[in-house]
């Protein structure tokens, strides 16, 4: 999010980058494991940086010839020292004729496509209240952000749907994934057993439900009230609006500086039409194991 | 008396437990759903990310060009 808001706001960075470069955006924590084509590649790119340890983080920004050949690395975001990372790496590339890489092999862990027949929604959280007051720009993009996220539905999820049920699996993965306050960062997800109660009903094209849950420990709940719309065409889902809202309370490992006490947080989810980028990306939930978020 | 005393009461109680149960409207749920959305004249939407180092690698051999790798814990597009 800090990223998006910052560096990637800088219309020098973003215009040398749509110019100059060939742009890739990645979840790092796949290509690091992935044991085929992609992760080799990846590999040997991140090999010759500082971070090469491939059991641990790899983040940062590369730039590499497509060769493989490392021209530079950082981490930092302060846009004045990306530029220059940029103006520095890109003085040690020299063009040249080089092969198209094919991809020979797909490590079908970490490669993972949305169900076939199925949908991709996406889901984009924001909290709307409770934050202190600050003059600190880093954070109030924090206070501000509208988190992304994508949740997948099955083909036989839809028929459910179609016929005007709500599957319980969906519920589940929507209480457990997508109704959390991932707008700092990586969220942790609600177990099954953190569900106190979560139901969601279509009545007449209209959605309904409410979804309540708890750490065993208590610092960490949400309780949200859904209100939605749905509608079909040929037995298929052509409008999925809906939104959760309710009081969150506590943080993650990776999501700190939440607002003190509890506060409202909001969760909306809408049918992609799979013109964003961002809608092919599969879900932080099934990130490792899709089998166990589809189940 | 006594009537307008209980209805006064009973509407109190009405209110309260609304409020406190964090209810969501139909008009609620319309304004937070269009604030909800992404922010399409965002600068690094304008960017033509590709999501595959190797699909990046193929396109930056065509065109002789550096391949830029954007690479987090969580993917950048999305998850945060």
């Amino acid at each position: 999010m800090i990223d998006r808001e910052s560096t990637f706001a800088d219309p020098e960075i973003v215009s040398f980058i749509k110019t100059k470069t060939v742009p890739v955006a990645i979840d790092q924590w796949n290509q690091r494991r992935q044991k085929d084509s992609e992760g080799d590649f990846y590999r040997k790119i991140a090999g010759q940086g500082p971070r090469n340890d491939f059991d641990g983080t790899t983040q940062g920004l590369y730039l590499a010839a497509p060769d493989g050949t490392l021209l530079g690395y950082t981490n930092n975001r302060n846009p004045d020292r990306v530029m220059q990372f940029f103006k520095e790496s890109m003085a040690k590339f020299r063009p040249a004729n080089t092969k198209s890489l094919a991809v020979e092999t797909e490590d079908r862990k970490y490669v993972i496509r949305p169900p076939e027949g199925g949908l991709v929604i996406r889901v984009q959280a924001k909290v709307l209240d409770g934050y202190e007051q600050t003059d600190d720009k880093f954070i109030q993009i924090f206070q501000a952000a509208v988190s992304r996220d994508n949740l997948w539905i099955t083909a036989a999820e839809q028929q459910q749907l179609a016929a005007g049920k709500f599957p319980e699996r969906l519920t589940v993965r929507i209480a457990r994934h997508c109704l959390v306050d991932n707008t700092r960062g990586e969220a942790p997800a609600w177990k099954e057993a953190d569900i106190v109660s979560a139901k969601i009903k279509i009545t007449g094209g209209k959605i309904t439900g409410h979804c309540e849950m708890k750490l065993a420990d208590g610092s960490r709940s949400y309780s949200a009230d859904v209100l939605g719309e749905i509608e079909f065409k040929d037995s298929h889902v052509s409008t999925l609006n809906m939104v959760a809202k309710g009081m969150y309370f506590g943080s993650g490992p990776y999501t700190p500086n939440a607002p003190k006490g509890k506060f409202p947080l909001a969760v909306s989810f809408t049918l992609a039409d799979g013109k964003d980028i961002a809608d092919a990306v599969p879900p932080e939930g099934a990130r490792g194991w899709v089998a166990d978020y589809l189940r | 008396m006594k009537r307008i005393v209980l209805l006064l009461a009973a509407l109190t109680v009405t209110s309260w437990t609304s409020l406190s149960a964090a209810g969501l409207s139909d008009a609620e749920f319309r304004k937070l759903h269009a604030e909800l959305q992404p922010d399409n004249s965002a600068l690094w939407r304008t960017v033509p990310w590709k999501i595959s180092v190797l699909d990046g690698q193929q396109k930056a051999a065509e065109e002789k060009k550096p391949l830029f790798i954007w690479a987090m814990d969580g993917h950048p597009l999305g998850c945060t």
